[in-house]
């Protein structure tokens, strides 16, 4: 039963980021857009390309969207509303979502096309620099909790919220996220105007509606996990525990999908750098600052 | 047969047959990605088995790992889309007889070893990870970082031989 409804909260959540997406990019709010955009995708015709991978190429979009929801089974949006409380839970939304690496490069090299393999392969690059920005800040927090349950992560956010705590490996999980959802300014694996949609160029109709679709849950998946790491859960008063998930989830996909227009597309080798001779410094004075902060005040 | 005997098999055999078509493919990246699944089914294996923390970080690790593997191969090998049929098995006979021993060596092991009794029931996820971050910082402490040490070194001694000398214009010559 669980299950069901988290599931059904997926979808909904799915398309109001869909939503925010359409608001952000073209300025309007359409509650249908997102409906009326997709019945369009799955009224084309879905070309095949010459001389494809078949294999790749059809579980690419799908193993995107597998990743998204498995990593989303583990996240609380109220202390009982989560599919699975894994004891290894903050490990396993990571675990899951590596497979957004691999779905990609199905994705790139399946359809046999020049622009989509460089997009798959970039995003290879790209795992280089966001992938360890996502783990360390992960580590910290799961040594303030004790614990790699993500309940049991939430509820040692009680007294303060690790967007307090450790406001560092907030910051660098945030970024790490956005680019491990291609969001611009990291959307260098379709980088529209570049590579022609990249990844996306040579799907069409029913699959690129899949692949989009497993983006969009990517994006609020990522979102949900930043609001149990960092935002407290569904900590807060007044209103009831799903409310408060619900109102930081959207808050936070709102972010993620703004912050990105205003800023020019970063370039890969600019990226790789600056994540490794910036970030992964700083996430280990995190875990070092935490470490610290965890044994004075425990 | 019990749920669990039944996902052990089925992923065991899966982990085996995506070994096979590792050597079965033409394409290095299908060949990569082969790995990876089959490196994925033993991970599920071990969650089968009750060893949580173990099955998530395999799943998680082999994914980077043979990615990357697989840019490697298509940029080293001269077919890596394998349109040229190129085949991926070679010393055919060594390696068959390296097979072969290493297989009856791994079930003459598995049958013939007194294993001590099975244990009735194992702990709870929660605990095996306490259990497993205690083993590693405390008996085997020397051990794993005696390996990661050595495995860093290695990274950077290859990133170092693998780096073009870059030729520095002098200018104070003139």
């Amino acid at each position: 039963m669980t299950t069901v409804l988290v599931l059904l909260l997926l979808a909904l959540g799915t398309y109001l980021v869909a939503v925010i997406e359409d608001w952000t990019c073209r300025g309007h709010f359409r509650l249908s857009a997102p409906l009326t955009a997709g019945i369009a995708l799955l009224g084309r015709e879905s070309i095949v390309p010459r001389k494809p991978d078949r294999i790749f190429f059809e579980v690419g979009p799908v193993l995107l969207l597998i990743s998204a929801v498995l990593a989303a089974t583990v996240i609380p949006l109220t202390p009982d509303l989560i599919i699975t409380d894994l004891a290894t839970g903050a490990l396993f939304i990571n675990a899951a979502l590596v497979y957004v690496l691999v779905a990609l490069l199905m994705a790139g090299w399946g359809p046999d096309g020049a622009y989509a393999m460089v997009g798959g392969w970039r995003f290879l690059g790209q795992l280089i620099a966001y992938a360890m920005l996502i783990v360390m800040p992960i580590t910290a927090v799961a040594m303030r909790a004790e614990s790699l349950l993500t309940t049991q992560i939430v509820v040692s956010q009680s007294g303060l919220w690790n967007i307090l705590y450790q406001p560092v490996g907030f910051v660098l999980f945030f970024v790490a996220s956005m680019a491990l959802a291609f969001l611009p300014p990291f959307d260098l694996p379709t980088a529209k105007g570049e590579l022609a949609g990249g990844v996306e160029a040579e799907y069409s109709g029913a699959r690129l509606a899949v692949f989009r679709l497993g983006r969009l849950t990517l994006i609020i998946t990522l979102a949900a996990a930043t609001v149990v790491f960092y935002l407290g859960g569904w900590q807060g008063p007044w209103l009831p525990p799903w409310a408060w998930s619900a109102i930081k989830i959207l808050v936070v996909t709102a972010v993620m999908l703004t912050a990105g227009r205003y800023m020019p597309r970063i370039r890969e080798t600019d990226l790789l750098g600056w994540c490794w001779m910036f970030g992964i410094p700083l996430a280990l004075f995190n875990i070092f600052l935490v470490g610290v902060l965890v044994l004075v005040f425990p | 047969m019990t749920a669990q005997m039944f996902f052990i098999s089925f992923f065991g055999i899966a982990a085996v047959w995506f070994g096979i078509v590792v050597f079965r493919t033409f394409s290095m990246v299908r060949s990569a990605l082969a790995l990876l699944f089959s490196q994925t089914a033993l991970g599920a294996m071990f969650l089968s088995m009750q060893a949580e923390f173990l099955g998530v970080l395999q799943i998680m690790m082999m994914a980077t790992e043979m990615s990357i593997m697989a840019i490697f191969m298509v940029m080293f090998m001269m077919d890596p889309g394998g349109l040229g049929e190129m085949d991926m098995t070679h010393q055919k006979r060594l390696s068959l007889g390296a097979g072969i021993v290493s297989f009856v060596a791994a079930v003459a092991i598995a049958v013939f070893v007194d294993w001590g009794p099975a244990a009735s029931s194992a702990p709870d996820a929660a605990q095996q990870t306490v259990d497993l971050g205690l083993e590693l910082l405390g008996r085997s402490m020397l051990i794993f970082e005696t390996a990661g040490i050595t495995i860093l070194t290695a990274m950077i001694a290859a990133t170092a031989v693998a780096i073009q000398p870059v030729k520095r214009s002098n200018e104070h010559e003139h």
